[in-house]
């Protein structure tokens, strides 16, 4: 039974705890007012921040490349250090850390640091633990320490970190309570997602008042698979232990970069560039000789977002959709099935009576060439002509730049957005850049400006032009696919912009038959896939040679494709200075598809000098 | 029963007062976040519009109860209570937040299910007393949701069950003795379970810290600065200089603090007569319904919500320990938010059902 007395007995002491409440209240806010807000005034916190664990870097099977470990670092409370006790501390310093100098040890004291670091205690013995907590200006705080367990492996790819500087302190408002923030590659891209919230130690006259314990860093998993990666350091590495042997240059060849790119989605599953370093060398501050020495070997660059090269006939793609879209074949060819004759060389005439003659790399010439055996044969005079077409047709008109519009459409001259930092874009050269240059850089270009020449050598990717290896992946993956979207190592739900490119599957499919034909009988890369037999029916790829200025050695490019009836990959490499595409880029490349299919994997081995 | 018609408001005969006095107190809740995003500089974004995303799923929930009769509710109480125990223990084996188990993580926001659990048990013991069904299983259902709240660890929320298991008791015709015995019980089991060293050493030491020399923890004496700061009329229209104050969790637990400088003492006695006022509606409402049932419900529930109102305001102001309770309706937070809404819910319909319409 309901009993309405003991309701009110209950609301009755429920009202009798309610008036003390009002009561506290009433003496806080209107008697003791005026004391309190002095209270405040005067009472002076001062916080010291300790990082946040920053969160993990996974690949794509869940393999760890990033942690951060908490390890104890002894701390010294500097407000309780007095003249009294001084002496104490410096000797009881100086006797358990023997490892520091008289010097270090004072400058600890002599820091305006609310708490001064004085070493990680996993660097010493237990017992020392113990004999610290008789001392009450010393205190343990746990602190995150990064480590990069691949070390070399993903040195570009994941980046590092480093202490913040003026900009970056405003830039991210965690970096100064986290003392580091990432300098470079993932690290810094994603520094949002990967710093935490640092814990926040609160002090009232040299006491601790208050711990806000830190919030560690987000995880991301990226798309970047090790075993993939550290196949593909190893081609590389071969590709350019084999270029230094087969060619006598000038300088050692040590700089190249490979991507492989998923063509379904774009994402990259793996990133090499070398040379490489170890990023655990800044972990604990890097010394100056160290980074010199690094940076003169130009380490630091990840060439496969910031290598700027030109092209050569990778390009050629490029020109090769241009010809099938506008119907511009060479002179006597109505269509790409039509043959001509490639004599080795074409000479020209100009408006103005001048003559010229254009060499192709093979002297005899490639004989009877359609669209299809251009490509295989990457056959310079073909794509000659149709720039030939071009200039006569539309040169001085509106439309003389269709093939630079061609490029822009594939992306290139224009950042791929990739979700790393300090990206090149390169430069497709047109008519206006050659003013510009005229103005701004004299010495690259010649005073009669942009001529039917600049184009010749455009089309088959030579002159001025410079790309990434990122920039060409993602050009030939938007030819595969139609779809033109930015590359991306982490896939956080928001970043991936598709657009589409008016390409037909009929098309797709005749750019990937002639494609395959490269890496055949009679294709540039046929020397370097002839070790995996029949396979090379379903694979295909694309040579490039670009030639540099002055003595040195050709860039050495290959765009491969891993399979023509179900493609998935897509693998560019490139080998700064390593001579021909079909000698040296190919088999590295060659290689890497043969981990991609699950063959057995065959040394790098010389292909053959074309182009 | 009457089939009753379908209204904007709700179901033909709502009772205007109760959705008025819950939206008041949700936009006091939003007033009162919007001055702390401004004061310490948090994201207004996260905070705000968490908060009425949160009211709004609150304001569905009130809805979808207001249809729900107490026959139904009376029908369900078995079903709940049991659900409550299964997410109970379903929680012990997530992940440990802040050293405690209490919370799944649904994205949008955390579900606590003591939240939940709460009002469950309030509905089962009004229809235990009611039936006076008081066997031994309802009472095994009953503690064994107070020793997994327990058990998460989660004292403040252990503490607000026990009492209205004692309160609920209280009401009914049950021997005072009998009660008296339930409480000596009580304290007994806590001391075994402390010498069993069963109980935190955190949560020990904050009860022996407070009736030790320092009478207040840190962040409670620097809470009492802030609600001082308020005076007579609060601040929320002067532009307070920079102070230096370090109240934690400003938007949850001790939203109070910021209350109490932003409206001031006025401010408080405005927002507590409100509660007063609700108080004294369902009490008449319980003197007057004929159902038993509604009568343990309605009390049950006032005795909920009064209660961890005072455990709350009683720790901001220093006068308890600290224990961790939301302020019903103006904590920042959906598991406190939606649970709250439910009751208000249900007591709506109460007064429905009893023709009460204003």
């Amino acid at each position: 039974m309901f009993s309405k007395f003991r309701l009110n007995v209950i609301f009755l002491i429920f009202a009798i705890f309610l008036s003390l409440i009002f009561r506290e209240l009433f003496i806080l806010q209107i008697i003791d007012n005026d004391e309190n807000t002095q209270d405040i005034v005067n009472q002076n916190f001062e916080t010291f921040y300790i990082p946040a664990p920053r969160g993990e870097i996974l690949d794509l099977n869940g393999n760890k490349l990033a942690e951060s470990i908490l390890e104890p670092y002894l701390f010294l409370n500097q407000k309780k250090i007095n003249a009294e006790n001084i002496t104490i501390y410096k000797q009881f310093i100086s006797f358990n850390f023997n490892d520091l100098t008289n010097t270090e040890i004072d400058n600890f004291f002599s820091s305006n640091e609310l708490f001064v670091e004085i070493a990680n205690l996993n660097d010493y013995e237990t017992d020392l633990r113990i004999k610290i907590q008789e001392y009450e200006a010393f205190e343990i705080f746990n602190q995150p320490k990064r480590a990069y367990i691949y070390k070399e492996l993903f040195s570009h790819v994941i980046g590092y970190i480093g202490k913040p500087n003026q900009d970056e302190l405003i830039e991210y408002s965690n970096a100064f309570g986290n003392k580091t923030v990432g300098k470079n590659g993932l690290e810094r891209y994603y520094e949002n997602i990967l710093s935490g919230k640092p814990s926040e130690i609160t002090l009232q006259n040299g006491e601790i008042v208050e711990i806000t314990p830190a919030v560690p860093g987000k995880d991301i998993q990226i798309t970047v698979d090790v075993n993939a990666q550290e196949v593909v350091k190893e081609s590389l590495q071969q590709g350019i232990i084999l270029a230094n042997k087969s060619f006598d240059t000038v300088n050692l060849i040590e700089r190249g970069a490979v991507v492989v790119q998923k063509i379904d989605t774009g994402e990259i599953t793996a990133m090499v560039s070398l040379p490489d370093f170890n990023p655990n060398q800044f972990v604990s501050g890097i010394s100056e000789f160290e980074f010199k020495k690094l940076n003169r070997t130009q380490a630091f660059n990840n060439f496969a977002i910031q290598g700027l090269y030109p092209p050569g006939s990778v390009f050629k793609v490029v020109a090769y959709w241009l010809a099938v879209n506008e119907g511009i074949f060479p002179e006597d060819a109505l269509n790409s099935g039509q043959y001509v004759n490639c004599e080795g060389s074409l000479s020209f005439g100009f408006d103005d009576g001048s003559k010229q003659v254009y060499q192709d790399w093979k002297p005899e010439g490639h004989g009877r060439v359609n669209l299809s055996e251009a490509l295989k044969q990457s056959c310079n005079v073909y794509f000659w002509d149709i720039a030939l077409k071009i200039w006569r047709t539309f040169g001085n008109t509106d439309s003389e730049a269709m093939l630079q519009e061609y490029s822009k459409e594939l992306g290139f001259s224009s950042l791929s957005k990739i979700d790393l930092p300090f990206e090149k874009e390169g430069v497709i050269p047109d008519r206006e850049l050659f003013e510009d240059w005229k103005i701004s850089k004299p010495e690259l270009v010649r005073p009669e400006g942009w001529l039917g020449g600049d184009l010749m050598n455009l089309i088959i990717g030579q002159g001025a032009i410079t790309t990434t290896p990122i920039q060409v992946s993602n050009a030939y993956r938007a030819l595969l696919t139609g779809i033109k979207s930015n590359p991306y190592l982490f896939n956080d739900d928001s970043n991936v912009n598709e657009e589409n490119i008016n390409i037909s599957s009929e098309f797709i499919n005749f750019l990937l038959d002639d494609l395959n034909l490269v890496t055949n009988p009679g294709g540039t890369a046929y020397r370097s896939f002839q070790v995996m037999g029949d396979l090379t029916y379903d694979i295909g790829g694309k040579t490039g040679t670009a030639q540099n200025a002055g003595d040195l050695n050709n860039t050495s490019w290959f765009v491969g494709v891993d399979s023509i009836s179900n493609p998935k990959y897509l693998i560019v490499t490139v080998v700064e200075e390593g001579g021909s595409g079909s000698a040296v880029a190919a088999p590295v490349s060659r290689r890497i598809i043969q981990y991609l299919l699950e063959e057995n994997l065959t040394p790098v081995e010389f292909g053959e000098i074309t182009e | 029963m009457i089939n009753r018609r379908i209204t904007i408001l709700g179901p033909e005969g709502t009772n205007v007062y109760v959705i008025f006095q819950y939206l008041i107190f949700c936009v006091i809740s939003w007033f009162t976040l919007f001055n702390i995003t401004n004061e310490i500089g948090l994201d207004i974004q996260n905070v705000l519009v968490r908060q009425i995303t949160f009211t709004l799923l609150g304001l569905t929930v009130f809805f979808l109860f207001t249809y729900v009769s107490i026959t139904n509710i009376f029908a369900l109480s078995n079903v709940l209570m049991i659900s409550s125990t299964i997410l109970l223990i379903g929680v012990l084996f997530t992940a440990e937040s802040l050293g405690a188990r209490r919370r799944y993580d649904l994205g949008v926001f955390d579900f606590q299910p003591s939240e939940f659990t709460k009002i469950a048990f309030v509905i089962f013991l009004a229809a235990v007393i009611s039936q006076k069904r008081n066997n031994l299983l309802a009472l095994a259902l009953i503690f064994s949701n107070v020793l997994l709240v327990y058990s998460q660890p989660d004292l403040g929320t252990t503490i607000i069950l026990l009492s209205v298991v004692l309160g609920m008791y209280f009401i009914s015709d049950v021997k005072v003795k009998t009660l008296f015995a339930f409480l000596i019980t009580m304290f007994l089991s806590f001391f075994i379970l402390l010498e069993l060293d069963l109980v935190s050493s955190f949560q020990v030491q904050r009860i022996t810290d407070f009736y030790s020399a320092e009478i207040q923890d840190f962040s409670q004496k620097q809470s009492r600065l802030q609600i001082s700061l308020g005076g007579f009329l609060g601040d929320s229209l002067s532009n307070t200089e920079n102070i230096s104050i370090f109240v934690p969790v400003q938007t949850t637990d001790f939203i109070f603090s910021s209350f109490a400088k932003s409206y001031g003492f006025i401010g408080c006695i405005v927002l507590l007569f409100l509660w007063i006022f609700f108080g004294f509606r369902v009490y008449s409402l319980i003197i007057t319904t004929d159902s038993e049932f509604e009568k343990f419900l309605l009390a049950g529930f006032m005795i909920l919500l009064y209660l961890q109102i005072l455990i709350n305001i009683a720790t901001v102001v220093g006068l308890i320990p600290l224990t961790g309770d939301p302020f019903p309706l103006l904590s920042l937070g959906g598991s406190s938010i939606i649970a709250v809404s439910s009751i208000f819910g249900i007591i709506n319909r109460i007064f429905i059902e009893n023709n009460q319409v204003i």
